[in-house]
């Protein structure tokens, strides 16, 4: 009897993991095989990100970034891939290390944010009441900042600016989206049966949260992570562009499209802000594809596969 | 989806062609001989314009301000503060003295007052000139003249809502009486008397050696300056008052007829200039960007404005235009903060403690720096590099046998290694002589296409000598913040690049002296007191050759013990429609004024007409 007993428990465990349905990551990746678009896309943004981050690393930026006056406005072609710009730098590899650092940039803010986010997010909404009150005013509080003026206003007076500051400056703002979505989301689910099952077995608060509200909240968070990545490039790149963003010395795509406000590069000199405009668009029609084939996924009335 | 997918590469594929194309043209058109550059001789520039074709009767012009903020309109000379200000009223009023090509006056040129000097320079006797009308039509007389010395000099003129900067001038402080009447003890200043009507003697307490080119030069029309119900208005009343905000008069060749504030003026021609009708019937002044001026001048928007030298480029068109090119009284430097300003004794102290207090170290970074490369490729020589502290424009006084800090990383390397300063730890940068890693802030103004590569190219030229030298905070600052920190003695400065406007006054002592507030390095030097002192004094007044020598000799010191190094002269360039004749920027051509300029054509010629 126990040997049948122990076959029939195999069987249904089998039978389990056959009838399971389908998990978040499945879903999304059968999705983004169904489109088409979204794959090309995909593999574009990967290829671009792999070259960018490993051409980099071949790259001395000090060697860059070094002023050259014998060099000045040189068109493209010959000893520079793409030209150079007014301190006769090298476009290209300032293009290169350029979109490394926005890159960087504009993944850390999605990764900094998203996890500050989601945690304040799906605490609000688990517990509900007067934490929930608490931290939603909180995040009403920050909503109402004018924003921009204020990162602007913290680039002006913080002294030592780089890479990383920005990634501090813009994190501090840009989470409460995030953490409303998440909220929201994480309202419905816990008055779900499998939530209440766990609570009355006493299951720790936090393993719940951890291992059974989080997983099934996978597919918005990732949906919403990549869009915000195209999001938080964007700012970046607008920052630096009117001048409240990175240092000259610290290329980035901002910078160099930001050469265009000279008419005259702007008219003649294209070699020095085009390229840069181009990746920025191929890398924002990338993700954005990609986030619309992962939004579609995540919401079964509008799935392709 | 198939067809986004079309769409996605139709584009790349589009946007892919644009750009080969875009530097395909490029490298053609650039791709012969750019190896050996051409520089430009900015002495071949015409200084006058000559334009295209007879002048006709009448015509208006249109005159850019270049500024990237609205003019402030204080339209008057006691008062204003502004550069942009004071090219505005130059249309309409002007001094009642003529200046000669040296900037000092002169009866020889035509004017509005003559005058006579005594031997000790100690007065002056001014005479009116009959027939000079205010633009309201009353005759001009000494009493204007002299009511401008009753505003500068009245209490309240230095007062926080007046905010007066023009008391302090020796010229005007030093004049008998003026410190009771200044003081608020008397009614009137004893040193000035009105003869009669048309002359006046002012006497000073000391000699005054820059009396030529320092008088002040301006009459104000005192019976203009009244309320409604014809009373005086005081200083605090008239700084704001309407009679110079908006409705400004005097007796210069245009009158003003129109105010946008902030914006534009629109002057008209005053028929009873004492110099002759103008020419022109009209003048419009407004203020244009400086991103767009060449496009302005182009499109035949405007017919005279600054043009940016760094927007010039060799061989460059100017199919409707022409650029004069002047050498500016104004040079380019490299300062180090040696000490601070002790506002109670005005006077500077040299006491930092910082490296920099050695003389050889401040030597060898001024011979490490390449600023013939900056000129010429930058500026395609319309800046080069400078040698003394005594700008070109004083042709008199500048050596130009001093070489200066010529660029010579050799020397700079030997000055360090023979001074002590060793490579200890092998990072690539020199420490102290006490084996100390050194490195300094590096302050400079943002502003301007090329600040950044110029800035990170003298901390490029440091490096290559073993001077570990930072931007202050990273990057650059913006012009005012810039100043409130040299200014203050900002301790995180240790070197700075800023720039002087020397005014026409070759007398050194107002930038350098221990006692001046505008020495920013706080430079302290008896040697260098005494020949400022020197050059001066009344015998260099009586004896040019002694004040030459006296000279010559403080260029020297100021490059034997160097309390900044200077980097640049520049020339500047004024763009000129070829339809203007007559505007001048050649300080010789004391005989054309502003209503000598004529046009050729009714409407400004554009790049589009030259095509054809």
């Amino acid at each position: 009897m126990s040997a049948t007993a122990l076959k029939g428990k195999k069987a249904i465990k089998e039978e389990m993991k056959k009838s399971k349905a389908p998990s978040g990551f499945s879903v999304l990746a059968r999705e983004l095989v169904k489109d088409k678009l979204a794959l090309v896309s995909l593999v574009i943004l990967v290829s671009i990100v792999l070259f960018v981050y490993i051409y980099a690393l071949t790259l001395d930026q000090a060697e860059i970034t070094k002023i050259n006056p014998r060099a000045i406005f040189k068109p493209p072609g010959g000893e520079y891939l793409l030209g150079t710009d007014y301190g006769g730098r090298d476009i290209f590899g300032q293009l290169i290390i350029g979109a490394r650092n926005s890159l960087t940039i504009g993944i850390a803010i999605t990764l900094i944010t998203s996890f500050i986010g989601i945690t304040i997010g799906i605490v609000a909404g688990y517990f509900g009441g007067r934490v929930d009150n608490l931290l939603m005013r909180f995040i009403d509080f920050i909503l109402v900042l004018p924003v921009t003026m204020l990162i602007i206003v913290f680039v002006v007076i913080v002294p030592k600016f780089n890479v990383l500051n920005f990634i501090f400056i813009m994190s501090i703002f840009y989470w409460t989206g995030i953490a409303r979505l998440i909220r929201s989301k994480t309202l419905a689910e816990r008055e779900l049966d499998y939530v209440s099952a766990s609570k009355t077995l006493g299951t720790p608060n936090w393993k719940i949260i951890l291992f059974q509200v989080l997983p099934n909240l996978s597919s918005i968070i990732i949906v919403n992570m990549t869009l915000n990545l195209a999001g938080n490039i964007g700012i970046e790149t607008g920052l630096t562009y009117l001048g409240f963003g990175l240092p000259e010395k610290t290329p980035s795509l901002g910078t160099l499209i930001s050469y265009s406000t000279n008419p005259d590069v702007m008219q003649n000199k294209s070699w020095v802000w085009l390229p840069a405009a181009i990746l920025i668009l191929v890398l924002m029609l990338s993700i954005n594809f990609v986030g619309q084939a992962l939004k579609r996924a995540a919401d079964a009335r509008q799935r392709l596969g | 989806m198939k067809k986004g997918l079309l769409k996605l590469v139709s584009l790349l594929l589009v946007l892919g062609m644009l750009l080969t194309a875009c530097g395909g043209n490029k490298s053609k058109d650039s791709g012969s001989g750019d190896e050996d550059k051409v520089l430009v001789d900015p002495t071949e520039f015409p200084q006058t314009a000559e334009g295209k074709g007879d002048p006709i009767e009448g015509g208006s012009i249109t005159v850019g301000l270049v500024t990237d903020t609205p003019f402030e309109g204080t339209l008057d000379w006691n008062f204003y503060s502004n550069n942009v200000d004071a090219d505005i009223m130059k249309w309409f009023s002007e001094s009642i003295f003529g200046y000669d090509a040296n900037y000092n006056i002169s009866n020889e040129v035509e004017s509005a007052a003559k005058f006579e000097v005594a031997d000790d320079f100690k007065s002056i006797t001014i005479t009116i000139q009959d027939g000079v009308y205010w633009h309201d039509g009353e005759k001009l007389t000494a009493e204007d003249y002299v009511y401008s010395y009753y505003i500068i000099g009245h209490p309240d003129y230095v007062s926080k809502e007046v905010g007066g900067s023009r008391y302090a001038d020796s010229l005007i402080s030093d004049i008998v009486g003026m410190e009771d009447y200044h003081n608020g003890k008397t009614d009137t200043i004893s040193g000035i008397e009105l003869l009669n009507d048309m002359t006046v003697k002012i006497t000073w307490n000391n000699a005054q050696p820059s009396l030529l080119q320092g008088i002040w030069g301006y009459a104000t029309p005192k019976h203009y300056y009244v309320n409604d119900k014809g009373e005086q208005l005081s200083v605090k009343e008239l700084v704001n008052s309407e009679k110079i905000r908006t409705k400004p008069i005097g007796f210069g060749p245009f009158k003003v007829v129109n105010i946008v504030p902030g914006e534009s003026v629109q002057l008209e021609r005053f028929d009873d200039y004492y110099g002759g009708k103008p020419k022109l019937e009209s003048v419009t002044v407004k203020t244009i960007p400086s991103s767009t001026v060449v496009e302005e001048i182009k499109s035949g928007k405007v017919d005279i404005a600054d043009f940016p030298s760094d927007q010039y480029e060799i061989g460059m068109e100017t199919p409707n235009y022409q650029l004069l090119a002047y050498e500016e009284n104004a040079f380019t430097y490299i300062g180090f903060k040696l000490g601070h300003w002790d506002s109670e004794k005005q006077v500077n102290l040299q006491d930092r403690d910082t490296p920099l207090q050695d003389v050889e170290l401040r030597k060898a970074m001024g011979y490490a720096l390449d600023n013939k490369s900056i000129a010429e490729e930058f500026y395609m020589g319309l800046r080069s590099p400078a040698t003394t502290l005594m700008i070109p424009f004083f042709k008199e006084y500048h050596n130009p046998d001093l070489e200066g800090f010529t660029y010579d990383p050799k020397k700079a390397n030997d000055i360090l290694d023979k001074a002590g300063y060793k490579d200890v730890d092998g990072d690539g940068y020199r420490e102290d002589k006490n084996g100390k890693p050194m490195v300094f802030k590096f302050a400079s103004m943002s502003g301007g296409e090329t600040a950044e590569p110029i800035a990170n190219w003298y901390i490029q030229n440091w490096k290559d000598v073993g001077i570990h030298v930072e931007l202050l905070d990273g990057r650059l600052h913006e012009m005012n913040s810039f100043y409130d920190m040299v200014e203050n003695d900002d301790p995180d400065i240790d070197i700075y690049q800023a720039a002087w406007g020397t005014g026409t006054d070759p007398d050194p002592t107002g930038l350098w002296a221990s006692t001046s507030p505008w020495n920013y390095p706080r430079y302290v030097n008896e040697e260098n007191d005494r020949l400022l002192a020197e050059g001066s004094s009344e015998k260099a007044l009586i004896d040019p050759e002694y004040r030459k020598d006296i000279y010559n000799q403080w260029q020297e010191l100021m490059i034997e013990n160097p309390p900044v190094i200077p980097t640049l002269y520049r020339y500047a360039l004024v763009a000129v429609n070829n339809r203007v004749v007559n505007y001048t920027v050649d300080s010789t051509r004391t005989d054309l004024g502003f209503e000598d300029i004529a046009v050729t054509s009714k409407k400004p010629f554009t790049a589009k007409d030259s095509q054809k």
